[in-house]
């Protein structure tokens, strides 16, 4: 991605709504990463651990938080991701992602990073808290 | 050292991990768009890296822990980034486990694992760093 991003502290992230989660959604993960625990597809199995519904892996939420961060600020400017989980997503709620650029610092290179914290939540109920760095300029070449 | 695992960054399943994680950056999909952004080829998502969970051995690596694997929860994921992972790159992840700790919990002690992950690529750079923390509830 080339040329400087410019942001300022403070700047919300443009807001993005996924779901409702279909069963399909979460299958269409387990191929994409290989994991088949029967917790994300078997819903006698998930009422028995306690769920109302089968769950979606925290590494799909992950994904998605990831994915959305990137198609903001570019793929190439991410340097750091990290996310913490909160609480289960299950087949069938819609999560809302939201963030903010919480302040914008200098690199030990010199380059701009900014600092964001991003939420997915399924209505007040947070489900993943998150941190991002991204590099301003000059872009990180992929 | 936990375990090792390689991979390739492949064309279709980079286009089915974006998909399964609602990524619309043409980059992922798009080679022209890839290279008109300066990559040589089409890039993965950021955390693409997951899919080496269909080249590993859980029931190997849990067993060796001793962990019970229906007590284990995954707290927090935390991805350091040299560069993106790019379609044609052969990727070796070495997994080391770098702290093993018990913290009180309401139930009785946690154990609380951390697990560092370098994954390099052929020419011996570290592409994406990935630590897990892992947490196993107590028994009941």
């Amino acid at each position: 991605m080339s040329g400087a991003l410019v942001v300022e502290a403070g700047q919300e992230l443009p807001a993005r709504v996924v779901g409702p989660l279909t069963q399909a959604d979460v299958l269409r993960f387990a191929g994409a990463c290989g994991d088949f625990n029967p917790l994300h597809y078997d819903t006698e199995l998930a009422r028995r651990a306690g769920f109302d519904a089968p769950i979606a892996m925290g590494q799909m939420t992950a994904g998605i938080v990831a994915a959305w961060i990137a198609d903001w600020c570019g793929v190439e400017r991410l340097a750091e991701f990290e996310v913490r989980f909160v609480a289960p997503v299950l087949v069938g709620d819609t999560i809302t992602l939201t963030g903010e650029v919480a302040d914008v610092v200098s690199g030990d290179d010199g380059r701009e990073i900014a600092r964001l914290a991003v939420v997915a939540a399924k209505g007040e109920t947070v489900v993943v808290k998150g941190r991002a760095s991204a590099v301003l300029a000059p872009a990180m070449p992929g | 050292m936990v375990d090792v695992v390689s991979f390739d960054v492949e064309r279709g399943k980079v286009r089915e991990f974006a998909r399964s994680t609602f990524a619309v950056d043409p980059v992922y999909t798009d080679r022209g768009a890839a290279v008109a952004r300066g990559h040589v080829d089409v890039v993965a998502t950021p955390t693409y890296a997951v899919v080496s969970l269909h080249f590993r051995n859980q029931r190997e690596w849990v067993a060796q822990l001793g962990l019970n694997i229906e007590r284990v929860v995954v707290g927090s994921v935390r991805w350091t980034y040299r560069r993106p992972m790019v379609v044609g790159d052969v990727i070796v992840g070495t997994r080391r486990l770098v702290k093993d700790e018990r913290k009180p919990g309401s139930g009785g002690d946690l154990r609380v694992l951390t697990l560092e992950t370098d994954f390099v690529d052929a020419t011996g750079q570290v592409v994406v760093t990935e630590e897990n923390v892992v947490i196993e509830r107590p028994s009941t």
